[in-house]
């Protein structure tokens, strides 16, 4: 029985699928491998797994991790031959890792780089936006919604694009059990600070998670 | 890139539904295929991906070269909203395309409340609702599944239905279809007519339905010289060599049934009087418990689903059973895979397996009594009895299961009150057997459901003559059933009585109902198997504005001298027959089971299954 660290990617053809029907699939997924998951205790056993920081339903990634216990020694080329072999197309494991202790330690994971490409109208002021001392928003938290400093927790933004009504920005955010942010919440500041600034649509994708200035795998 | 697919994705329910690209979806290249063929159920994809006849055709129709078969599911209300707004149309789960312009679209017929949903897909497809309204450039419309033994009410809709089974036949329409193209596709008639002579097919056009002043059907008779007087169903007759799919389709979000589903047998051997099911699909056929096991290894080795359910009308009729389940276990153990064992009758020995599938959890059991009093049970010719529900019961409730289903039909023919309060009878009795174990040989929280249906007379039935109770009566009963129940451990849940005329409209209606539907749909009515969409009373306005009284086709017992609407239509099993059990029914006595004794129902023409064990 070994712990292993999995990074993986999801794009546009399986990002509507919730972060419950991941976990099914992949099960399924390592079902059809001659891989054997280890199983909690109890009355009901399941497979001992952990994903990192859950995706939003309609974001793609190419970095994603997930902890999960297997009963067996395996190489990291065997892990990815055998569980790309069975997943489905749109997903595909990266790199593996076996880990004994704690120095990949998931729940360390504090920020998160994201390209975001939206619809807007109006002026794009970044340095502007960025100036302002605080960043109040209305955000979604478990007690419900609240009014939050963002601020502290943008740590990059960056306009890589404008032209066609098509923004495309590059940003560097807090994730993570002390403050999570999502790059909805920075576009509703930029709406809410910038003069005649209006998003409509937008597409995100997860470009790295760290932990501090550290990627794991 | 930012598209408008996405837009709409990212703003309806389970956008899953619509993005097809599941593992073991099949996927080709159209343009080198001759037929696009669009599987078509009018409902959602939660419940077109647990119907095991789609995954069946599906994969058969894929094995061809020349085809491909993709999957067309209902949008569900809000994914329609979308799609109107940004003009999008009716698509396929695999490639995305628009259906508009498909070779063949076949929908599977599985019960009469989807009818409304089928006219309200060709809309969403731009195409033309009535088969004379449509050329060659619009792909063939094409039905078959239980309700197309009687497709009359949507008989306007389609080009052809097949009847029965469909492993061989769809093979057959597809090779006319691709000789029909290479040809130049110039007229249609070419192609139904072509396919006329298949045996199985009902080209509904080339029948012309003459009516009496009465407003019954007079006759209904073939205007071509390539369609049979007669419709006769196909079957599989060797159904353990039958195709069974090698591979099956893991949908991402839950589904109905989210599981490896083994097709053990086709048909039943019981023939209750009421079950069109038990009719239709005869006569019983089975796969061989070691082929069934090396399909299970196979689908549960490539799908990584974990629970396996055995699929049949009566489990517990199946002869290999014993075998099966003992090497299913063999297989589901080690993996840590569930085993369900639906439509079992109670006795020791599946007690007993139960106890092997059930370790942990004792869930709920039910039981189908389907009516109150042993007299009622003879006439629908249901062969179990007090004794057999109180002895199987009591070691149910020894073996520390609490929950216990009843489940009954309220409107049978010949019923009475007493047989109404009958079903509460029972159910004290069920109660009464737990109470009489000592406390320490059963588990707490004894519950107990009763659940009713209202019973809806089906075309190649025994009842196909019946009356429908009245839904004043249906309420009435239900009342009556609801103050006769005294125990709180009882609990009554019922079903709306609303659906069932409807669909005991749809059951036994004829062509004069294509109209109905189509202008219902204008009216805004889809969806009438959902309770939260189901606008009954749209449903009765339609039929008013049209001058057509739903009342004829429910509430009329019918003559044996009347030609039934479906008559042209063979299912092997004959008139005689079904008029023979009739009036056994009226005696209350009861028939044997196939295996007891041949009746001499018809089937044996088929020249395979009971009939020649």
């Amino acid at each position: 029985m070994s712990n292993y660290i999995l990074k993986y990617s999801r794009d546009d053809r399986v990002k509507y699928i919730s972060h419950l029907d991941f976990v099914r699939m992949f099960h399924r997924a390592i079902r059809r491998t001659d891989i054997n998951f280890v199983f909690s205790q109890g009355f009901n056993p399941h497979p001992v797994m952990t994903v990192a920081q859950p995706l939003s339903v309609g974001v793609t990634s190419d970095c994603e991790y997930m902890k999960v216990g297997f009963d067996g020694e395996y190489s990291e080329n065997e892990l990815l031959e055998k569980i790309n072999n069975a997943f489905p197309p749109g997903y595909k494991i990266l790199a593996a890792k076996k880990v004994s202790g704690k120095e990949i330690d998931l729940t360390k994971l504090d920020r998160a780089v994201y390209t975001v490409e939206l619809e807007y109208e109006g002026n794009v002021d970044i340095d502007g936006f960025l100036s302002n001392k605080e960043l109040v928003v209305m955000k979604k938290t478990k007690s419900g919604e609240k009014e939050s400093d963002i601020r502290p927790y943008i740590y990059e933004l960056e306009k890589i694009s404008e032209n066609n009504g098509i923004l495309v920005l590059k940003m560097c955010i807090a994730v993570g059990s002390s403050y999570n942010l999502k790059p909805q919440s920075v576009i509703d500041a930029m709406e809410k600070y910038m003069d005649n600034f209006k998003s409509g649509f937008m597409n995100v994708h997860r470009n790295k998670m760290l932990r501090g200035d550290v990627e794991y795998l | 890139m930012i598209t408008t697919r996405d837009k709409i994705l990212s703003s309806v329910m389970k956008p899953t539904r619509y993005t097809g690209g599941e593992l073991n979806a099949v996927i080709k290249n159209p343009a080198d295929v001759s037929v696009r063929f669009g599987f078509c159920f009018a409902d959602t994809y939660e419940i077109a991906m647990s119907h095991l006849g789609l995954e069946i055709l599906y994969h058969l129709l894929n094995k061809r070269e020349d085809t491909y078969c993709e999957r067309v599911f209902a949008p569900w209300t809000d994914m329609e909203e979308e799609m109107k707004k940004h003009g999008m149309k009716l698509f396929a789960l695999e490639t995305g395309d628009e259906v508009t312009h498909f070779d063949m679209l076949g929908f599977t017929l599985q019960y009469e409340l989807c009818y409304s949903n089928i006219v309200n897909m060709l809309n969403l497809a731009d195409i033309p609702v009535r088969a004379k309204d449509r050329d060659e450039s619009y792909p063939i419309i094409c039905g078959g599944g239980p309700c197309a033994y009687n497709a009359e009410p949507v008989a306007d809709i389609f080009d052809f239905f097949m009847m029965g089974e469909g492993e061989e036949i769809i093979n057959e329409v597809a090779d006319e279809y691709v000789k029909w193209k290479k040809s130049g596709k110039k007229n249609k008639r070419d192609y139904l007519e072509a396919i006329a002579k298949i045996e199985g097919v009902y080209v509904p056009s080339f029948y012309d339905v003459e009516y009496n002043d009465d407003r019954t059907v007079k006759s209904v008779r073939p205007n071509n010289e390539n369609a049979k007087p007669k419709v006769k169903k196909r079957i599989m007759k060797d159904f353990n060599d039958a195709y069974a799919p090698d591979t099956i389709i893991v949908p991402f979000g839950e589904v109905v049934h989210d599981r490896v589903m083994l097709e053990v047998m086709r048909g039943c051997m019981r023939g209750c009087r009421f079950c069109q099911a038990g009719y239709i699909y005869r006569p019983l056929r089975e796969r061989k418990p070691e082929n069934l096991l090396g399909i299970a290894e196979n689908l549960l080795s490539c799908s990584g689903f974990d629970e396996i359910s055995l699929s049949s009308l009566s489990t517990s009729d199946f002869g290999g059973l014993k075998e099966l389940t003992d090497g299913l276990l063999d297989m589901t153990e080690k993996k840590k895979i569930g085993l369900s064992l639906p439509s079992l009758r109670i006795d020791n020995f599946s007690l007993e397996l139960m106890n092997k599938v059930q370790k942990v959890r004792k869930t709920g059991i039910t039981f189908a009594p389907e009516a109150g009093t042993q007299r009622l049970r003879d006439v629908i010719n249901k062969n179990i009895n007090e004794e057999d529900i109180i002895k199987s019961t009591d070691l149910l409730f020894r073996g520390g299961w609490t929950n216990v289903k009843l489940y009954f039909m309220i409107g049978l023919p010949t019923e009475t009150m007493e047989d109404v309060h009958g079903i509460a009878d029972l159910a004290q009795k069920v109660l009464d057997v737990y109470f009489a174990i000592p406390k320490e040989e059963r588990a707490n929280n004894i519950n107990i459901t009763v659940s009713t249906s209202s019973f809806v007379p089906k075309p190649f039935t025994a009842f196909q003559w019946a009356k429908q109770d009245s839904r004043d009566m249906l309420i009435e009963k239900q009342n009556e059933l609801k103050s006769s129940i005294k125990s709180k451990r009882i609990r009554y849940n019922w079903h709306d009585n609303k659906t069932s005329y409807l669909e005991g409209v749809f059951a036994r209606g004829d062509r004069r109902l294509g109209e109905v539907i189509i202008k219902a749909v204008e009216n805004g009515c889809k969806f009438d198997g959902w309770g939260e969409h189901f606008k009954f009373d749209t449903w009765m306005k339609t039929f008013d504005e049209l001058g057509i009284d739903p009342d004829f086709y429910t509430s009329r017992e019918r003559s044996y001298e009347e030609v039934l609407p479906w008559e042209h239509i063979d299912i092997g099993v004959t008139k005689k027959f079904f008029m023979r059990e009739n009036e056994r029914a009226k005696a209350a006595t009861t028939t044997p089971n196939c295996r007891e004794q041949c009746s001499g129902c018809g089937i044996a023409s088929f020249g395979t299954g009971v009939c020649y064990e």
